[in-house]
């Protein structure tokens, strides 16, 4: 995926429910949904992370307004920086270690082998929804 | 005194240790533990290829599957179900399913993408879907596009084994197909007529084997775990008859409303 393809991307708001995540393992009907756990991007300003494989960032700053959450990320190899933006109030800490993953549906950000948030690509956001029906 | 609080250690140790014998660990508080990036790739990839899959077989609406948990004791192999469809304009496919939130005795109804349908750690990265016969997508897609339609037959008291035939309780299961008799069935207006059409269509529930001590520690220990809804008859004899993946499965074949066997989904 093309940066600029990505960057046009940026209206689409992938919403998930992070303040009340369905979430419980019932069975023979279960529930639930773990990605409600995890902070989807809104939209990326962060060439640097449109990469292959897995790169090294750090958390360098960490900008939360009513609009939502802005993460400024800085590559190790390099200290090249860029952002990413969450809606709704996700929090990291500053310095936190962040390796980005390409997968086949975006990217997905971990820190300490779990991850904190998911930038889908075009691929992703077609199977992302997330809306609930009844109260 | 002593004894008493003997008694209810006791149905505390005996309620932790029967949570575990029932259909799969039910009513786990809310989990608050991030997946891992592989979890997240592998749902996500297992999504991809339900959504080529689903595509490939022509179909609008299917009743989808996943592994949530095991339940192979129990000679299950599906956990829970939801309406696959393509939705709006941008012909993405879209699940509409009933949640139970966080181990209480509520839930609710939610539209999602097959990306959050996978991505709630699964016991296996499978699925498996039945696309339903032209007559009854074209009867049920208007109802999956209409959030007051597909919640009309709705009860959000849950309860993971309500039985069947009873209205006190419904599971997520059950809120599918009895939503599948009022698609089809202009007179199942109310959740009674829907069961009764279900019953007049042959579904046959799965009879679960629960012994008094499991059922005693479920319900002690869980809130969305609730047998009052069960007959006596049946409930003393040990069988818990609920409604399954692989019950309904069986039955839109039998009943002519699936296309074919369930296809598979695997990574």
């Amino acid at each position: 995926m093309s940066i600029q393809s990505l960057m046009a991307a940026v209206a689409l708001v992938v919403s998930l429910n992070l303040a009340a995540p369905a979430r419980a393992h019932t069975s023979p009907s279960e529930a639930s949904a773990a990605l409600s756990l995890l902070p989807v991007a809104v939209s990326v300003a962060a060439p640097v992370l449109v990469v292959g494989g897995a790169s090294a960032m750090t958390v360098v700053a960490v900008h939360a307004s009513a609009a939502g959450t802005e993460w400024v990320l800085e590559r190790v190899s390099d200290g090249v920086r860029g952002s990413v933006h969450f809606a709704g109030h996700v929090s990291t800490g500053i310095g936190t270690a962040v390796v980005v993953s390409a997968v086949s549906t975006g990217w997905v950000l971990s820190a300490a082998g779990q991850a904190i948030a998911f930038i889908p690509n075009e691929l992703g956001r077609a199977l992302l929804h997330n809306e609930r029906i009844t109260r | 005194m002593k004894g008493r609080a003997a008694m209810k250690t006791k149905i505390a140790i005996l309620a932790l240790a029967l949570a575990a014998a029932l259909p799969a660990q039910a009513g786990r508080p809310c989990e608050t533990q991030p997946p891992t990036t592989q979890a997240v790739e592998r749902g996500m990839t297992l999504a991809q290829a339900t959504a080529r899959a689903l595509d490939a077989s022509g179909a609008q609406v299917a009743v989808l599957a996943r592994a949530g948990q095991d339940l192979s004791k129990y000679g299950l192999r599906w956990s829970h179900l939801g309406f696959a469809y393509k939705g709006g304009d941008d012909g993405r496919w879209r699940v509409v399913h009933k949640l139970n939130h966080c181990g209480t005795a509520q839930a609710a109804l939610y539209r999602q993408g097959l990306g959050e349908f996978f991505l709630d750690n699964p016991q296996r990265y499978e699925a498996a879907f039945v696309p339903l016969t032209p007559e009854a997508q074209a009867a049920l897609l208007p109802l999956l596009r209409d959030n007051a339609a597909v919640a009309r037959l709705h009860e959000p008291r849950y309860n993971m084994v309500a039985y069947p035939w009873a209205l006190q309780y419904q599971q997520s299961n059950q809120w599918a197909i009895e939503t599948l008799a009022g698609a089809l069935e202009p007179g199942a207006t109310t959740r009674a007529r829907a069961q009764q059409w279900l019953q007049f269509k042959g579904y046959e529930p799965t009879t679960l084997r629960l012994g008094t001590f499991t059922r005693l520690g479920a319900r002690v220990g869980m809130a969305n775990v609730a047998f009052d809804d069960h007959p006596n008859e049946k409930r003393f004899a040990d069988r818990i008859e609920t409604v399954t993946v692989d019950s309904v499965f069986a039955w839109l074949g039998r009943a002519g409303l699936g296309e074919g066997a369930p296809t598979m989904v695997r990574l």
